[in-house]
């Protein structure tokens, strides 16, 4: 009765269903929302750059030239204020910084315009402390 | 106007103040420029320029010998420190890769050598 024990082991095997009821999900909506999957942090072998980039936006970068024109030194004279040629790519922010290196200046607001000739000029206005007067005559734009 | 050979014994620090001097110096001149200043000091903008290049060519040079000086020997390197050549070569099989042989062939060539015979006269 070999076969018979042979048989019997088969039957055992088969009442149990191959298929698993584990993964099956019932779906109540008709979407598919991807799920969030596991996602490392970069932990580079090596440096993408051997040497970060320089930064082009330092103050000397940002601030070319001051403006010496009649109309920039009566701005001097009556609004307490410095006329800038400045790089077209600065905002105020930038100019308000540079301007604070270069000169050791607080400005109260910087006022910006692209000129036709695709220069930006930067109209410093300077606090009350600092007379715009004074540092033209530093600088050297009188 | 700064010298290239003057430079180089010069450490970093030091590099980088004459740089912040040229860059003050030029902004200077630039404003002389503006207002009409010497005709000496508008001469001097080209020089006190490439001065500035000078500096930064020094500082970038040694900055860049420093860096694979470092990363000698390591396993991994960045890719602008490896050879560049170009992008077919760096994919090519290596010489020894080339070179290799199958063991079949190896022990072809080491009992069946090409001979090389002297005719006698």
């Amino acid at each position: 009765m070999a076969g018979g024990a042979k048989a019997a082991a088969v039957a055992k095997k088969l009442t149990k269903s191959t298929k698993s009821k584990k993964g099956t999900r019932i779906h109540t909506k008709v979407h598919f929302y991807r799920t969030t999957t596991l996602s490392l942090a970069r932990k580079p072998k090596y440096a993408p750059r051997s040497v970060p980039r320089k930064s082009t936006k330092h103050s000397h970068n940002v601030i070319k030239y001051p403006l010496t024109t009649e109309s920039s030194m009566k701005l001097i004279e009556d609004s307490n204020t410095l006329v800038f040629i400045v790089e077209i790519k600065a905002n105020k922010r930038q100019i308000k910084q540079a301007v604070k290196d270069l000169y050791q200046i607080e400005c109260d607001k910087v006022n910006t315009l692209i000129t036709p000739r695709g220069l930006k000029k930067a109209y410093v206005r300077l606090s009350k402390d600092y007379d715009a007067l004074d540092v033209a005559n530093r600088v050297g734009v009188i | 106007m700064v010298k290239a050979y003057e430079l180089r014994g010069l450490p970093k620090e030091e590099l980088l103040k004459t740089l912040g001097d040229l860059r003050k110096e030029l902004s200077e001149l630039h404003v002389a420029q503006v207002t009409g200043g010497a005709a000496a000091k508008i001469a001097k903008i080209k020089s006190v320029r490439k001065s500035i290049a000078r500096v930064l060519t020094v500082h970038n040079q040694q900055q860049k010998e420093g860096i694979r000086k470092a990363a000698a020997g390591s396993k991994y390197i960045s890719k602008d420190l490896r050879l560049k050549k170009t992008r077919a070569m760096r994919r090519a099989l290596t010489k020894e890769q080339k070179a290799k042989k199958t063991l079949k062939q190896q022990k072809k060539d080491t009992h069946f050598p090409m001979r090389r015979y002297a005719v006698k006269a």
